[in-house]
């Protein structure tokens, strides 16, 4: 008889408790693929909501613009160096900002005018897409204007209402003209949702007296596989030190720092969640191991080696987590696949949710990636391992005599 | 070679707490080829201690097993192992069999320890289940025979690696009296027609009357050793 036959048999033998056992191993190792799936796909839709919201890639600013946004720091050579990115291997885009005060009929609130290229802004971000009502800009309409959600709450303003803005223009003058809301948009990020008020650059360039340049350039690669910190590098070296190169790990550090541990955090999660997987796994082969101790002496007294003994007890685990692993990845996945196509609505328990100045979207979604399969079940491969040791030392270093004589 | 097994001054000595317990005291004795043998004496007095020194299940205090001239005591766990499953058959009270394996797989898993073709295992199987009068029961499990039938397939288990011993550990202890003179008439029979060299522990008289050689044990001690004409 061989050793798997021979295993599958004693695995069978208690048929209730391997199936308990199974069970909580499958149910263990199916909720953190589920778990390893909705952070996976909290990575990735927070790297979403900061790269496609906002960022892009990499963005290019004159040194010191970020803290203090001067009108007058501008990139002289924007469309001379948009075009020779489009030439490599990115997508370029510009941007021009401004702050003033927009009122309505009905209140007034700071704002921060964000001038973009209406053809290729789509290509550098998704915030086109990002409408909750309305429209997203258009050559054909210089004063329609899309703005954050909680700005049209404290504006108190809905579409096709008419906004004024008073600010200052480059040369000292005031700013001042009529926009109409054209649309308002999904949660971005605190800084927009409060203040953020889209038009075209073309229209900002007219209203601030700027005819030329931009405030930011905004570069997404065609080619996302490769190396961004290379990349950022190379651009950083080709511009030398009149323009500051950052990508958006280095713009947003704290999210960044929290997606390169998000992984460590599932990891965390499923250690302990795998402990008391191990103590089920343990107390259970301990159960079989004791109520055999006298077949093992016979075993060994017939001539089976103890690691043939040992090879046994990992073969029968081995069954069992086999066994749980298929379980547990039919139903990890069916449910992570659900959660990946109709998400996790946390809406009831908050409204907004954002961190580190990203706003993200009240409904999770999954993504069930590989990893976020395999990961799972490998650890509890790895656990369950480590579970017999203990009983499996046991019955190699059980005396034989001791064995057929134990009570 | 006739000696299978000599015992040279063996002694196995327990702690039960402060105190020594001498469950085999200088025991010098030697069982020869197609012996078929009982050690006997009340419960306690060392003849079970004395088949698991034999066996190499258990190791001695002092003194000397020597089986087919190979010294145990200089041997390994797993060489001991491997003299186990080569040259020594065990035939224990009770548990005897593997639950999971029908007769035959019980009979089988030794020669498949060994690493004998299947083919070659499929012959001696059933003939050692044969000979034990167990043929066409091959596919039952230890839990679809009564406890003579158990002991039957152990006996097989026991023989078919045609081992230089065969140590039985009171085999009727735990049969009705018909099943042990039946289990008797198969090893007598065994030893009779096919050499195999039996050693048994007993205090049952059916087997002291049935056996060839009488071994007295007490207190750890040979006390007698006569051989029936």
């Amino acid at each position: 008889m061989n050793l798997i036959t021979l295993a599958s048999r004693n695995v069978f033998r208690h048929r209730h408790r391997t199936v308990v056992t199974t069970l909580a191993m499958a149910f263990a190792c199916a909720m953190m693929i589920v778990f390893a799936a909705l952070m996976d796909g909290f990575a990735i839709g927070s790297e979403h909501n900061v790269v496609s919201m906002n960022t892009g890639d990499i963005q290019i600013h004159l040194p010191g613009y970020r803290n203090e946004p001067d009108i007058y720091s501008l990139i002289d050579n924007a469309d001379q160096l948009v075009e020779q990115f489009r030439e490599e291997e990115f997508y370029a885009s510009k941007r021009l900002f401004a702050f003033g005060l927009m009122a309505s009929d009905r209140g007034s609130s700071g704002v921060q005018l964000r001038g973009v290229d209406l053809v290729y802004e789509p290509m550098v971000t998704e915030i086109d897409q990002h409408i909750m009502t309305g429209d997203w800009l258009n050559t054909l309409d210089q004063h329609g204007v899309v703005i954050g959600k909680k700005l049209s709450k404290l504006l108190d303003v809905s579409l096709g209402d008419e906004l004024i803005f008073v600010g200052q223009t480059a040369d000292g003058y005031m700013a001042n003209d009529s926009f109409k809301v054209k649309g308002i948009l999904k949660s971005v990020s605190p800084t927009i949702d409060n203040a953020g008020v889209f038009m075209s650059n073309i229209m900002l360039s007219e209203l601030i007296a700027l005819p030329k340049g931009a405030h930011e350039l905004v570069l997404m690669r065609v080619d996302r596989t490769g190396d961004l910190t290379l990349k950022t590098a190379e651009l950083k070296t080709s511009l030398g030190s009149g323009l500051e190169v950052m990508n958006w790990q280095q713009l947003m550090p704290i999210i960044n720092r929290f997606l390169e541990t998000a992984h460590i955090q599932t990891v965390i999660m499923m250690i302990f969640t795998y402990i008391a997987v191990a103590a089920v796994v343990l107390n259970a082969m301990l159960m079989s191991v004791f109520e055999r101790v006298r077949e093992f002496g016979i075993m060994k007294a017939i001539g089976v080696k103890p690691k043939q003994l040992v090879l046994l007890i990992y073969t029968e685990i081995f069954i069992q987590t086999l066994l749980a692993g298929f379980l547990a990845v039919f139903a990890g996945s069916s449910l992570s696949w659900y959660f990946q196509e109709n998400g996790l609505d946390m809406s009831s328990l908050a409204e907004e949710i954002s961190f580190a100045g990203i706003a993200f979207d009240p409904v999770w979604y999954a993504a069930l990636t590989i990893n976020s399969i395999l990961i799972p079940v490998l650890f509890l491969f790895v656990i369950a391992a480590i579970a017999v040791i203990y009983p499996a030392a046991k019955v190699a270093i059980i005396k034989p005599i001791d064995a057929i004589h134990h009570q | 070679m006739n000696k299978i097994v000599e015992l040279r001054g063996l002694d196995k000595h327990y702690q039960q707490g402060e105190l020594q317990v001498k469950a085999v005291d200088n025991v010098s004795l030697t069982i020869e080829k197609r012996d078929f043998a009982a050690l006997c004496g009340p419960s306690g007095s060392g003849k079970t201690s004395i088949l698991n020194l034999i066996g190499g299940l258990d190791s001695a205090t002092s003194g000397k097993v020597l089986l087919e001239g190979i010294d145990l005591s200089a041997l390994s766990n797993g060489e001991l192992a491997e003299v186990r499953k080569n040259r020594v058959g065990f035939v224990f009270q009770s548990y005897n069999l593997i639950p999971v394996m029908t007769a035959y797989e019980n009979a089988a898993f030794v020669l498949e320890l060994q690493d004998i073709k299947p083919a070659m295992i499929r012959a001696r199987v059933m003939k050692a289940l044969a000979d034990v009068g167990l043929a066409g029961m091959e596919e039952r499990r230890p839990d679809q025979m009564s406890g003579g039938q158990q002991q039957r397939v152990a006996i097989a288990r026991a023989i078919v690696t045609s081992p230089a011993i065969v140590l039985a550990d009171e085999p009727t202890a735990n049969v009705d009296s018909k099943t042990a003179e039946l289990l008797l008439d198969l090893m007598e029979k065994l030893n009779r027609e096919q050499g195999v060299t039996f050693l048994f522990s007993t205090h049952d008289q059916h087997v002291i009357d049935r056996a060839k050689r009488i071994i007295h044990i007490l207190d750890g001690q040979v006390e007698s050793d006569e051989q029936k004409i």
